[in-house]
């Protein structure tokens, strides 16, 4: 997920992003890290060569050109991180949502009364503040 | 057939005391306390002699768990991956620095800071989230947060 939610990216994100995935594919490519950090040292200065480019337009031809590199010498087993999409240990642990409590048997909720006890506190604190900050919400349900 | 099985796996369960006079069980739970004991010893000369410790005990399994964190534990990180970034002064580096206004840094730079962050707690902080964290703090609390610690 990369860029605001409203979809406007400024061109100042889109840089950093491409220097990010940059630098992730250096990675990929020189497992050593001391000819990682002698490559990235290089891409950085390639970077701040056209730093102060005011010309919108120059600036946006550079930056697809980077994308363009950037995608002509994608590695073939990048690396990701273990919980990251890809990883190895993407998805290993499933935690359930909380509101599966609220669904357990009743003999089940007495198996640990003061729990569940606080839990009925906190959801009323919480409906509480809730209205407090949005005010009530409609009894109408369309359904 | 099966019901005889039944039947004789029905007089096992009712019968679990004779069982247990029967069973190994006491011997080998003596065998157990007996070698934690030895391992207790050998641990103890280990700390001792001044033998960097494992922070997960290797008698109790650990279920690919991490160390345990602490904000405090979080914040220390932080600030020590911070200070040793060398566009970073670590006499102006406090937990509520402002990366571009207080301690200088550019946008690529804050990039590079996300990422030694990402390496260092092992997980991926994505842009839309990284371009709010401008302050170590801001980080603690992030991590925080993504680890489910609190205190």
């Amino acid at each position: 997920m990369s860029g605001s939610l409203t979809g406007i990216v400024t061109h100042t994100r889109k840089v950093q992003s491409l220097y990010k995935r940059t630098l992730r594919e250096l990675e990929n490519w020189y497992a050593d890290r001391i000819a990682f950090r002698y490559n990235a040292v290089l891409m950085r200065q390639r970077f701040d060569q056209n730093s102060d480019i005011k010309d919108l337009r120059i600036a946006k031809d550079l930056l697809e050109k980077g994308e363009a590199e950037l995608f002509n010498n994608q590695h073939t087993h990048p690396r990701k991180f273990p919980q990251s999409p890809g990883g190895v240990a993407f998805e290993r642990e499933v935690i359930p949502p909380d509101w599966v409590l609220d669904y357990w048997h009743p003999l089940e909720k007495a198996q640990y009364p003061e729990y569940f006890a606080r839990r009925e506190l906190r959801k009323k604190e919480f409906v509480k503040m809730w209205e407090e900050k949005y005010g009530k919400s409609s009894t109408f349900t369309p359904h | 057939m099966a019901g005889v099985l039944v039947k004789s796996f029905r007089l096992c369960t009712r019968n679990t005391a004779k069982l247990r006079s029967l069973s190994t069980r006491p011997l080998a739970v003596a065998l157990i306390s007996k070698c934690n004991e030895n391992i207790q010893t050998i641990s103890q000369i280990k700390s001792s002699s001044l033998i960097p410790q494992r922070l997960v005990t290797p008698q109790g399994r650990s279920y690919s768990s991490k160390p345990p964190l602490t904000l405090n534990l979080i914040s220390e990180r932080v600030l020590l991956v911070l200070k040793l970034y060398d566009k970073v002064n670590p006499e102006k580096l406090t937990l509520n620095s402002h990366f571009i206004n207080d301690l200088g840094l550019d946008s690529l730079d804050h990039v590079e800071v996300i990422m030694a962050m990402e390496d260092e707690f092992g997980f991926e902080i994505p842009d839309a989230d990284a371009e709010k964290l401008m302050k170590p703090a801001d980080i603690v609390r992030y991590v925080g947060d993504k680890e489910d610690v609190y205190d």
